[in-house]
Parts: structure tokens; C-alpha cells; sequence
């Protein structure tokens, strides 16, 4: 069995405490390296509180995660914000670009307080832009760069820091049917057989480029199929 | 290091993005800072000049009048009254005048029904008048040995009467003391301490004896104590003068009247400081009432921030070192104000510029403690704020 990248065990999420909402119920998952996973699910069915959970931006009300072997409920926040930093990459539906900078700023973010020269910050997030095909557009801002741009822009900085996971929530949502091509097609161009590739999306179409598809429904893990590639 | 050259970067372009929002949060610290700058330049400056006077004319002069005795029209100090005050210890030097009773002056023919209605005082002055005073001539000489010795009928007048008779310098002048006439000889510079002087003419005390046979009776010393002993030396005059006589002796400090006017005023200064410190506590309020709508705005970018691994610790020093610049830039800025604002009205009222430059760190210090204090709870509140409720995941 390939080691896991991540692995949730009996992970449950509760919110509200005179009213509980159940959000996840003792849900089990292992992300291996590798995988091209997407997370479906209607509205509801827990898929934003699993993004969260898997991306170390929350933490479970039961259960345990964890990443590279280490229990993310044990650490504190600036352990768990480097592990953040360091594994995962995130790529948003409304892009989050930060709107002050350029495109390079926003790429140099994810590369912040880790020691590295201000040159060689430049130059890793210039390649990563030149890797989304942004190479040309390193000192425009947001405003003036398209939606598809805009999140080529944040794959770009989700990939600068070569992390073990990509998470995207809904990353063709907010694109037209040509970017939103071109996005995916960019994702599948990410996989690797070190790197997992997670797609949160309600969108069939996007959910069946990946190889392998997780459905959810009302907190729980409904099906967990694998798409058998044909080489 | 590198880390926190990063945050500087991160906090430097965090306030240049938003120019207009970073200039009016400024805007408290900088008219803090200028109005306790301007304030204090201000009240200080005011009086600059008064106290360079007062520099330059040192605060050791004493005068002494007579009070004489009662029934006396004309109080006068005995003979050697100047020798008696000499007498003191603490006394440096000491010269007296004795004004002259009845001695009508003429500048011009056809001039006496004016003068007579209003006379010009006559003073019968010791040589060393000048040097107690410590005031020079504005031109030609002061009396000397030589119109002793000679028995000179030379006069001097006074600055502000030269200025009435239209003298020009070095012209030949006379002017008819009683039935006499008198040359004048020079122009005494003003008298700071004792304007009155101004308006006099001075003759020597051997002229005054024989031409007007007066006795030579001081009416009014002029007395340099060392410095620092003013009071007790002025304390002092009294009985060294009348020693045990009937004369009675007022004694009085000039420079005393010109220092208590030379204080800056210091319930304007503080009611301006206060005012000061208000703008610069409102100002500290629109920090943080500003910063903490700017926290609600930018939560998407604390929200990408933290996702892509900044601590809450750095995101809120990111916050807080926004408010410190915003506290130092204000600050500077408040002060070249300030500095500005006192030399432009200081140019326009001819006042000499005071500033008080060890105190603006100070009110810097200030300006970035209120800062800092008001970024506070944004800051805070920055860290607290969830990346899974900022980012709205879909």
C-alpha cells in the first residue's frame, strides 16, 4: 500500500453547541501520492467542512488527521500553519488573489517568512507563473488580468512551494467553459506521482477528469470509486 | 532577520496600497505632533526676542531712586552716595544721574514755547554711565576725562531725542540749555532697562555744578552687582546709601518687569499642548476605528495569508507594524509641520524662531505610542479571524 498523504480517521465536525449541526460524521479517508481526487456532493453534504478539515484550516471535533504521518489536532498554530505552508496548496473558486499586489506579489505570498532571498523568491514564483503560461503578465494586478488569469494565477501560487497536496474548491466555478478547459487542463498537467490533487466541485464534468471520485451526503463519505486508467 | 525584512515588506505595501485611507489615518498623529510643536514654538518664540534682550543685557542691573523725606519736593541720594554703594561687596560698578530742576532745552531758535510745555529732562550723568548700563553710542562719544578737564560744555543725547531733533551723525549741533549753549557731542545708544533715558540729555556733573549750581546730589543710581547676587545686593543699597540718614531708597530690578514678560505664557502653552494631545488621542481613536474596518475589508487577504501559511502571530505584527508607520510617519510629518508653522508665523510677526527640538522626539514617542496602542485590537482581532469563514469556501 502507497503511504498516505493524508488520512482522516473517524473525523467527525460539529458546529454550534446548544443546536449542533453535525457537519461530518466519522468520516474516514486516506489521500495517497498520486491521487487525482475529486469530492462531490449536492449543497450541504459536507464537502466545504471536509475542504477545511483536509486543508488544516479547521480542526475536527473528533477523530484524527493526519499529514505525513503527523496528528495535525497536536500541533499549535504556528507548527500547524507551517505544516499549511508547507504541504498544502490552495486554490479558491473567487480566486483570493490579493488586490494590491501583481501577479508575482501574490505568487511571493506563499513564499513569505521562510527564510529565502528576496531574489530567489522572484525567481521560483516567475517560473511558477511561466508554468500556468503567465509568463508575460508577472507585473499586472488582478484588475487587470481576466477571471482565468486571475486563477492561473493562484495555481501558480498553490504549486510555488512544490507542496504534497493541491486542494481546490470549485476552481472552474467562477470561469467560462473555455478557461475553465484550460484550468483543468492545467490541474491534470499538476498531477504527479508525488503530489495528490484534490477537487472539491459539484460539477460532474470537472468531477469525472480526476481518477478518482469521493460522493458525500449529509456529513458522510457515500462512495469512493476509482477510475481505471487506460494506458 | 530575513523574516522580519519580509514583514516590513508585507506591512510597507499593506499602507502604500491604500494611499488615500493610510494619509487620513495619519492625519491624527500629524496634527498632534504639529500642534504640540507649533504650540510650544510658538509661545517660546513670541518671546525669543525678549529673552535675547534679556541675554544681552544681563539681569544684574539694580536702579535706586530716591524717596527723600517727607516735606522734600526734589528727594535726592547724598554726595558720594555712589562711593557709599561702591562700598558693597557684590557691588561691580555704579554710576549716578541727577536730574536737573527747571533747565528748559532749545533745540532750535523759535522752539521754546514747545519745549517749555513739554520740557526735556537734564541729566547731570557720571562717566560711567554707558558701561553700567552696558549700552553703546550710536554715534560720536560719551562724555569723558577731557570735558572734565576742559570743562567742555558737551551734551549727549539720548536715542529716541536725537531721533525728535532729526540729528544726523556727526553734524555740528547746539543746543540752548537755559541761557547757555551746549554742543552735542554723541548719541547714546537705547536704554532697555530704563527708557525713560531715551528722551534725556546728559551733561557732566562738573557742567551741571558750575553752569546750572546744582550740588551734585545723585537723583537716581544705576548699580551692576555680581552676577547672581542682584536681589541681595539690591537688598543691600539701602542702608549702604542712606547709612543710618533720613533718605529713604526705592530700589528696583528692571530686567525683573522684562523677565516675568519674557515667559512664554504658560497656561496658552498648555492649553495648546492639551490640544495637542486630544488630536493626537482622537487621532489614535480614528487608528483604530479605521484599521478595524480595514481588518473587516481585507479579511479575504488575512483569510489567503493564513491559508497559505502566515502564523496569527505574524498577520497580526503585520497589522501592528502598519499602525507603528503610520505613528512615525505622522509623527515626522506632524513635526516638520509644526517646525514649518513656527518659522512661517515667527517671519511674519519678526520674531527670532524657537524650537524646541529635544522635546519633538518626545511627542514622536508619543504620536507611536498612541499608534501602536490604537492598532492594537485590530491587530488582535486580524489573528482571531477564521480563514474558513474569510475564504467562503463554496
Amino acid at each position: 500500500m502507497t503511504e498516505a498523504l493524508l488520512e482522516l480517521e473517524h473525523v467527525s465536525r460539529v458546529y454550534g453547541e446548544e443546536v449542533p449541526v453535525h457537519a461530518l460524521r466519522d468520516v474516514s479517508l486516506r489521500v495517497e501520492a498520486g491521487d487525482f481526487l475529486a469530492i462531490i456532493g449536492p449543497s450541504g453534504s459536507g464537502k466545504s467542512t471536509m475542504l477545511g478539515l483536509l486543508g488544516c484550516l479547521d480542526l475536527p471535533s473528533s477523530g484524527t488527521i493526519r499529514i505525513g504521518g503527523q496528528d495535525v489536532g497536536a500541533l499549535d498554530d504556528a507548527s500547524r500553519s507551517a505544516l499549511r505552508g508547507d504541504s498544502i496548496g490552495f486554490v479558491f473558486q473567487q480566486f483570493h488573489l490579493i488586490p494590491h499586489l501583481t501577479a508575482l506579489g501574490n505568487v511571493e505570498t506563499a513564499l513569505l517568512y521562510r527564510g529565502i532571498k528576496p531574489s530567489v523568491r522572484h525567481d521560483r514564483a516567475r517560473a511558477a507563473l511561466e508554468r500556468v503560461g503567465l509568463g508575460a503578465r508577472v507585473d499586472h494586478r488582478p484588475v487587470q488580468m481576466s477571471g482565468g488569469e486571475q486563477q492561473r494565477v493562484a495555481i501558480a501560487r498553490a504549486i510555488v512551494t512544490e507542496p504534497l497536496m493541491i486542494l481546490a474548491d470549485e476552481p472552474t466555478g467562477a470561469l467560462d467553459t473555455a478557461n475553465a478547459a484550460n484550468v483543468l487542463g492545467i490541474f491534470e498537467s499538476l498531477q504527479s506521482p508525488e503530489r495528490a490533487v484534490v477537487i472539491v466541485t459539484h460539477d460532474m464534468g470537472v468531477a469525472d477528469t480526476a481518477h478518482r471520485k469521493v460522493s458525500m451526503r449529509d456529513g458522510e463519505i457515500v462512495a469512493d470509486e476509482r477510475r481505471q486508467l487506460v494506458s | 532577520m530575513s523574516d522580519f525584512k519580509d514583514l516590513l515588506g508585507v506591512a510597507w505595501s499593506g499602507l502604500t496600497a491604500r494611499r488615500i485611507r493610510t494619509i487620513l489615518i495619519m492625519l491624527g498623529p500629524i496634527v498632534g505632533v504639529a500642534a504640540m510643536v507649533g504650540a510650544v514654538g510658538l509661545t517660546e518664540s513670541a518671546k525669543g526676542d525678549l529673552k535675547h534682550k534679556l541675554s544681552k543685557l544681563g539681569t544684574s542691573l539694580i536702579t535706586a531712586t530716591a524717596g527723600g523725606t517727607f516735606g522734600q519736593s526734589a528727594p535726592v541720594f547724598p554726595v558720594d552716595a555712589v562711593h557709599r554703594v561702591m562700598a558693597v561687596p557684590t557691588v561691580t560698578g555704579a554710576a549716578a544721574t541727577s536730574e536737573l530742576q527747571g533747565v528748559i532745552a532749545v533745540p532750535a531758535v523759535g522752539a521754546s514755547d514747545h519745549y517749555q510745555a513739554f520740557p526735556v529732562p537734564v541729566q547731570a550723568a557720571d562717566l560711567d554711565l554707558p558701561a553700567v548700563l552696558r549700552v553703546p553710542m550710536v554715534s560720536g562719544r560719551w562724555l569723558d576725562d577731557a570735558d572734565l578737564a576742559n570743562h567742555t560744555r558737551a551734551i549727549v543725547l539720548g536715542a529716541g531725542l536725537a531721533k525728535q531733533y532729526g540729528y544726523v551723525q556727526g553734524e555740528q549741533r547746539t543746543v540752548r540749555l537755559g541761557n547757555v549753549d551746549f554742543g552735542v557731542i554723541g548719541v547714546l545708544g537705547p536704554v532697555e532697562l530704563d527708557p525713560g533715558l531715551d528722551n534725556a540729555i546728559f551733561m557732566t556733573q562738573w557742567a551741571a555744578k558750575h553752569v546750572f549750581l546744582t550740588e551734585g546730589k545723585p537723583t537716581k543710581l544705576y548699580v551692576r552687582s555680581a552676577e547672581g547676587r542682584t536681589k541681595d545686593t539690591a537688598d543691600a543699597l539701602a542702608t549702604a546709601i542712606s547709612l543710618g540718614g533720613p533718605e529713604s531708597v526705592k530700589t528696583d530690578v528692571p530686567s525683573d518687569v522684562l523677565a516675568a514678560s519674557a515667559q512664554a505664557d504658560k497656561t496658552l502653552q498648555q492649553t495648546a499642548l492639551f490640544a495637542g494631545l486630544l488630536a493626537l488621542a482622537v487621532g489614535g481613536l480614528g487608528i483604530a476605528n479605521v484599521m478595524s474596518i480595514s481588518v473587516i475589508q481585507r479579511s479575504a487577504e488575512i483569510g489567503i495569508r493564513r491559508a497559505v501559511g502566515h502564523t496569527r502571530a505574524r498577520v497580526a505584527s503585520q497589522f501592528l507594524l502598519e499602525a507603528l508607520f503610520v505613528g512615525v510617519l505622522g509623527g515626522l510629518v506632524g513635526a516638520a509641520f509644526g517646525v514649518v508653522l513656527v518659522h512661517l508665523i515667527s517671519g511674519l510677526a519678526g520674531w527670532v524662531v524657537v524650537i524646541a527640538f529635544r522635546r519633538i522626539p518626545i511627542w514622536i514617542g508619543l504620536a507611536v505610542i498612541v499608534s501602536v496602542a490604537a492598532g492594537l485590537y485590530p491587530s488582535v482581532k486580524a489573528a482571531r479571524l477564521e480563514p474558513l469563514e474569510t475564504l467562503r469556501l463554496g
